[in-house]
This record gives structure tokens, sequence and C-alpha cells, in this order.
């Protein structure tokens, strides 16, 4: 590994000196404002380097190290406030390289350009993306989404109606495919707001817990069904989440995407299932908590076939996901029982719990870098 | 490099700046002479909890010797622990790196360090090629958490690459990573059935063991050991990073080494009796080449574990509460040794070779104490030598309210059947056994030494 010196050396203005304490910016400063963007700079050869990226406006900004050539970013630092500073580290390969300052309310601006001879590899640039990019993403799952809510309130009419009519062994199967129904969807971390905690709600945090009167939707249903609840209880329950099921389905067409969730979703859908599913902590009595993390593989797949054109060229390890998200998905369906019964994650054998928790934990290591790589940026 | 140009240990024999300025050398204690302090002249025996205790207590024992007046005789002929070094370098800050590279893994020989974490994992790997992945991944983090230096930047690509544990730059901390394998590994999945090393086996269990299958085995062990608790997390954390799909963590338990107390002495365990006093010296080639390492051409081994080391790790609960409550002369009796001091019970000094053969009947030591129990110091037990590490451990409480603290026991040999399982065997039923409970563990060989930055752990096993 290359651990070149510091040497980038920087000519900087006398008032640029100024903003900075009275004992001299370090030799690798580069400072920025709504005015200059690093000034006048040079690389001498490849290597690691670390800049003090100083911000001498008077209002937060944003600066990236890019190639001038595409606007790729080898390095970026964000929301530097005004008068602060901040390392930003790179392995500096052959190349084209200037510093670009975004400050609100101003053009961006793009210093000079300083090229590194040579071919010596170096840490590389990525393409931002932007939130032009990531509409018709957003449009695409935001279909896909409102496609699965009408099988969703299908299948919970289906399973109210069973439990109405106190068919509560039918009711059970109606409730698994109901669930998993809402489960591929890919909600994650509140991505239907207020109706996710009516629909799927878990009793942590509630007073009384499983026996709280405020705990409703998938789980509370769950519970009553495996612990012996009787339909007229459970009937109240039941037209409860019907309720809520419908409401967020009216409530869809005029729901916003959030573009910077797309890419985060792709991680965080499955971090969910890590902690609650495959814990078993989510299983309030069906044991069918690995289903349910297939149907979140689903639902990670979705974002990722929407998000495929902008992660192909600039992530390289996207086979690996496919790879692993595969092999969990695999390893989930043979988890299974002889008839095809779900195993609950608490009698899994140890060697196959292993497997499934190995090839969780490689996905989502393999996931991570997607949300940083589709974080819309501003070019 | 090789293991020439690896300091084994960091305290070269002779070295007395570690002993404590001011302590008193006895220079009396004779060999052979048998220590009969007088608070133990006239003394009652006390009967052991099970009467196991067959040994006297020293009253009436011949050629009394000179009281060690005012003071203790820290050392005699061997130097205090090399360890106390590293021990005080830790305390005092940082530690160097240690050696990556070598014929042997580097975190064998050293005397323990502050911090120890031990991980047994199972392989996921998918098949053979996935397996010699997790090993090249393994290594590949090791040699660089072990050096230290800056992670790379990841620009936008993707989260920081490191866990920013021990700040921008890592820091090496003395830190060393041994790797060992277990049976299983050798099973039907990865097709290495036919390289299992010749000594390795499953843990049994011994008559006195309690042991939990879930804290038991694996088919790897993982040791970390640094000055500092935060380097060993941050090196746990970022070896698991870089192999979740190939490996996954089954059992783990955090040890510490204590310091010293008084300084210049030996580090004490949860009995508050010194730990490790008689050792092999590590820095004794022959030595080490009977007792530790597995030599090329042994029969029956395949070639590949030439260099490696068999690693027994016992997870050993001490019940504490019940042994602070008996009384000092049966638990010195029952070790063997003097409490305070460290000196075996027939001598005036921590490393004085006990003189069995003039004590017989075990007057002076009785017949079933601990140290007598594990090394009878004969001519028949010492190819039986192993080298301990232990570590303390501290898990919090147990069902009962009771401290759930113990020794992390580590062991490296040549050879488990002829040494460990033979030192543990004359345990059996030794009057200790009321008070400690082994409950986990395994039996693993640490592999051989990688020797370049091209070489990878277990590279000859897989090839």
């Amino acid at each position: 590994m290359r651990r070149a010196a510091l040497t980038a050396a920087l000519a900087l203005s006398a008032g640029l000196l100024a903003a900075c304490s009275g004992n001299g910016p370090p030799a690798n400063l580069i400072s920025v404002s709504n005015g200059g963007c690093g000034g006048s700079w040079h690389l001498a050869h490849p290597g690691w380097y670390t800049f003090q990226v100083y911000n001498a406006a008077g209002e937060s900004g944003e600066v990236d190290l890019v190639d001038p050539a595409n606007g790729a970013i080898y390095a970026e630092v964000e929301g530097l406030g005004p008068g602060t500073s901040s390392p930003m580290s790179l392995d500096v390969g052959s190349g084209s390289y200037a510093f670009r300052c975004l400050f609100d309310d101003f053009d961006p601006i793009t210093g000079p350009t300083v090229v590194v001879a040579g071919h010596a590899p170096g840490s590389p640039a990525i393409l931002p993306v932007t939130s032009n990019d990531l509409y018709g993403p957003a449009k695409q799952y935001h279909a896909y989404v409102a496609a699965g809510l009408n099988t969703l309130v299908s299948h919970v009419d289906a399973l109210a109606a069973e439990i109405r009519a106190g068919q509560l062994g039918p009711a059970r199967t109606a409730w698994l495919a109901a669930h998993l129904t809402y489960e591929r969807l890919g909600a994650a971390y509140d991505a239907f707001g207020d109706f996710d905690q009516e629909i799927d709600g878990r009793p942590d945090g509630l007073a009384g817990g499983v026996n709280s009167s405020r705990w409703t939707g998938f789980y509370r249903l769950e519970y009553g069904l495996w612990h012996g609840q009787g339909a007229a209880a459970l009937a109240t329950v039941a037209a409860t989440l019907d309720d809520n099921v419908r409401a967020l389905r009216a409530s869809w067409p005029s729901t916003e995407i959030n573009l910077l969730d797309i890419g985060l979703r792709t991680h965080e859908i499955l971090e969910n299932a890590l902690q609650f599913q495959l814990s078993g902590h989510d299983d309030y009595g069906s044991g069918t908590t690995l289903a349910t993390v297939q149907a979140n593989i689903t639902g990670t797949q979705e974002l990722l076939t929407v998000l495929r054109p902008l992660l192909t060229g600039r992530y390289a390890g996207l086979p690996a996901v496919d790879t692993w998200l595969d092999r969990l998905n695999t390893l989930l369906g043979q988890a299974r029982g002889p008839g095809g019964q779900w195993t609950p994650a608490a009698r899994l054998s140890p060697a196959s719990r292993e497997q499934i928790d190995a090839a969780c934990g490689q996905a989502l290591e393999e996931l991570a870098p997607i949300a940083a790589i589709t974080e819309p940026r501003i070019t | 490099m090789t293991e020439d140009t690896r300091p084994a240990e960091p305290a070269e024999p002779g070295n007395s700046g570690s002993v404590q300025s001011g302590s008193v050398q006895s220079g009396s204690v004779q060999s052979g002479s048998v220590q009969s302090g007088s608070v133990q002249s006239g003394s009652v025996g006390v009967p052991g909890r099970r009467a196991f205790l067959l040994g006297g207590l020293g009253a009436g024992a011949a050629g009394a010797v000179a009281g060690v007046a005012g003071g203790y005789a820290y050392r005699a002929t061997r130097p205090t622990s090399a360890g106390q070094v590293a021990l005080d370098n830790a305390a005092a800050g940082l530690l160097p790196p240690v050696p990556f590279h070598g014929k042997y893994q580097a975190g064998i020989l050293p005397a323990p360090q502050r911090q120890t974490a031990v991980i047994a994992f199972n392989a996921t790997a998918d098949g053979h090629a996935g397996l010699v992945d997790l090993f090249r991944a393994i290594t590949t983090r090791a040699r660089f958490l072990t050096a230290g230096g800056t992670p790379p930047p990841t620009g936008i690509g993707a989260p920081p690459s490191d866990s920013g544990v021990l700040g921008p730059t890592v820091v090496p901390d003395g830190l060393t990573v041994t790797l060992g394998v277990g049976s299983t590994l050798f099973d039907d999945r990865y097709g290495l059935a036919g390289r299992r090393p010749a000594g390795l086996t499953p843990m049994l269990p011994f008559p006195d063991d309690d042991l939990d299958p879930a804290q038991t085995g694996g088919d790897l062990i993982l040791q970390l050991s640094a000055g500092n608790t935060d380097t060993v997390m941050h090196a746990l954390r970022d070896i698991a990073k870089h192999t979740r799909g190939g490996m996954q963590a089954t059992w783990r338990i955090d040890g510490f080494a204590s310091p010293a107390r008084p300084a210049g002495t030996v580090p004490r365990n949860m009995l508050g009796f010194m730990d490790g006093i008689s050792n092999p010296d590590v820095t004794d080639r022959a030595e080490m080449d009977t007792l530790v390492w597995v030599q090329p051409d042994t029969a029956g081994e395949p070639a590949w574990t030439a260099g490696g080391s068999y690693f027994v790790v016992r997870l050993i609960r001490m019940l504490v509460e019940f042994w602070d409550r008996v009384d000092i002369f049966e638990q010195e009796n029952m070790i063997g040794r003097r409490r305070a001091t460290g000196f075996p019970l027939d001598a005036n000094s921590i490393f004085a070779t006990p003189a069995y053969a003039l004590d017989p009947t075990g007057e002076a030591v009785p017949l079933n104490a601990h140290i007598r129990l594990a090394n009878p110091r004969t001519p028949q037990t010492a190819s039986s030598r192993i080298l301990r590490r232990g570590y303390n451990y501290d898990r919090g409480l147990d069902q009962v309210g009771d401290l759930d603290v113990g020794l992390v026991f580590t062991c490296f040999q040549q050879d488990i059947k002829r040494q460990f399982e033979a030192v543990q065997t004359r345990l059996i039923g030794e009057p200790l056994a009321d008070y400690i409970s082994p409950f986990g563990g395994g039996y693993f060989l640490a592999l051989p030494g990688v020797a370049d930055g091209s070489d990878y752990l277990g590279r000859a096993m897989l090839a």
C-alpha cells in the first residue's frame, strides 16, 4: 500500500490564510468559498493524500474532488460549515482532478484542473447519481407498490372474512398470504409513515406488551390466531387492519417517495429482516419469519431492478449482490419442512442457522454501498 | 521474514528489570529444602473438602528454613514473567506491532497480553474455493490489523472501510491474530477429510467437566490479543465484516491478563493465585521444538501441519464465592503454592522447582495438589508439559446472582494426547475440581505461520 507523504503543496492567498487560526493552515489545506474553489494547487505524484478542506465562505457548502472531464466524483465533503474544515482522503492515481464547490444560491464552481500523468491506479471516481436519474426508478417502484397494495387489500379482505366466519384454520392460511404480500412491498423504517405501525407494528414499546389494547395489525392478529383467541375478539382487529390497508392504498397515489430512500431501502429491508425475522423476534406464533425474510428479499430485488440501470457501471459488486441474495433465498427454501411448512427461526438446526445468517450478513455487506452510490447529488 | 527475526518475548532471560525494586532475594533457599513456615508449625490438619487432601501441612517437616524475613523473594533463577514488560507497556500506552509473517504464527509464544478474545466459528463458505477465499480474507485482514495503518478511503462508493473504533489510523497495539482449525472442518464439506491432522479430535468431556455443546468445538478458532480492549474489538469487527459469508461465529469469550500484583511477580487468576508460573521457556528453541511445534515428518501427521501447534481452549468457571469461604491453608494445599507469594509450598521463591522426590508422602506439597498433579517434575512427565496461556474472564452474573468469572485456559503443544490430555487425566478428581467447572472450549490446531505477503493461513492445508 502506498502511503505517500502529504506533499500537496498549495499556494494560498493571504486573504484565505487570514481566515484560519493564527497558527496558519496545514500544508495540504484546500480553501474554498463561494468565490473560489481550491485556488491553485498541485499533486506531486500519485499516492495517498489527505486534504484539509476549509470553508472560507459565510455559509455551508459541499466540496467534491471530481474528474472535470465527466464530473465523476473521487471524494466529497458534505455539509461543510462556515469557518470549519474537514479531511478528505483518497488514493490519487493517474488522471485529472479538480475541486468543485457547491454553495446554495451560487452556481457550482470548478477550480483548476490538476493532471497526474502515468498509469498509476487510485481511488476510482464514480459518476454522481442525480435526482433526475432517480425519478424513473422512483416511479417504477411506486407502481410496484400500487399493484402490491391492490393484492394486499384483496388478501386482507379474505383474511377478515374468514375471521368473521369463525374459520380460524383458513384464517391462519389467509393471514400468511396477506402478511407476506405486505412484506414484499419493501416496507422498512416507516416507508408508509404511520400506516406501518398500524399495519405491521410490534407490541414493543407499548405498556402491557402483547396485552396492550393499542396493539393492532398483522402481528396482533398472528398472536391471537396462534394463541387460541376467539374469532369474536379478533374480528375487530381484522376489521381495523382491513380499514388501514384500504386507507394506505387510497393514500398511495398522492404519496411521494423520497428519492434518498430508494437506495437506503436496498439494505435497510434486510437489516430489519436480520434484526427481527432471522432472530425470531417477530415470531408471534406462526413460526413464519423465514417466509417473511423471503418476502423481504423479493422487495429488495424489486428495488435493485429499478436501480439496476444506475448501478451498472457504478457498482462492480452488483453481481455479488445478486449471488448472495439468491443464495439466501435458496437456503431459506431449503429450511422448509418436508411438507413445505416453515421452520420457526428458533428451531433451525445450528448448521442451517449459520448458513442463513452468514448469507444474510454477506448480502448486507454487498448491498451497503448502494445507498452511498445512489444518494442523489447535485452536479 | 523468518522466525529468526521475530522477537519471541520482549524480555530476555536473566533480565531483572521487572523485579520489584527493593524486593528481597532470600538467597537462602536451598534446592530440596522444605519450607515450614512458623505459621504452620503445630497447626492441625485441615480436612479436605472431600477428604482428598492427603498431604500433611508441613508441620514437623524436617529441615526448617530460615524464613524470608521482611519481604518476598519474588524470583529465584527464572526471570519474572516476560509478559510483565508487555503488560507494563500496554498499561503505559501502545505496544509496537508484532511482525505477522514468520514460520510460526506470532501470537503463540508471547506471554499473555492485557486483552484477548477467543472466538469459535463454523465455516459457511461455499465449497473449497469459498474456503480458500475465507482463509485469504482472514490473512489479509490480520496482516493489515497487526501492522496498523490508515484504512483506505471509499470515496462516494461505499460506507467507510473501517469502523473508526481506533481513530483514523489503526494502531497495531501489539495485536496478534492466531487462527486454528478444529476437527469438524475435516468432514466431507470441503474435501479435507484426508488432510485431518492426526492428533486432532473433538474435545470429549473429562469426568469433572460440564461441557455446554453451544460453547464447545468449532470449525475454526480465532484468538485476538492486544494491549487494549478496543484494539481487540476493532480487529474482531474488521475480520467479521470481511468474512460474513464464509464463517459464522458460534461462541466467544473475552479474557484479560491482570497486572502482576505485587509488581515483579506473576499475574493472578480469579482464585487469587498466580497462574502460569511454571511454563516451558519460550526462548529455548529446542524446548519449543520438543513441546510446542509440530515437527516436519512427524509420523502420521500430514506434511502441512509442520510448524503448527495444537491449541487447546478450556473455558473454566471458577466458583469464587465458594472458594472465598475456604480456609487459606486448604486453598494453598489444593493449589500447592502460597497464595500471597506464589512460592511452592516447599520453597522460598516463585520459580523454585518443588522437590517432590524429597517429599514422597506429600508432607509439604500434598500429593494431590494441583501443581504436583499437573507437573510432577519427573523425567517421565517432562514430555507432557504444555505452554499455558491463561486469561481471566468476567461474564457478569449467573442464575443465582453469583459472579460468572473464571479462566480462559489456553495452551499450546505438539501433541494433545501426550500433553494436555495426560495432564488433565492426572488432574481428574483433584481437590480443586470442586471449585471450578470447565464448561466449554475445544481442540484445535493453530495453523503454521504465514511466510510472506503472498502466503496465507492454511495455504498448505488447502493446496
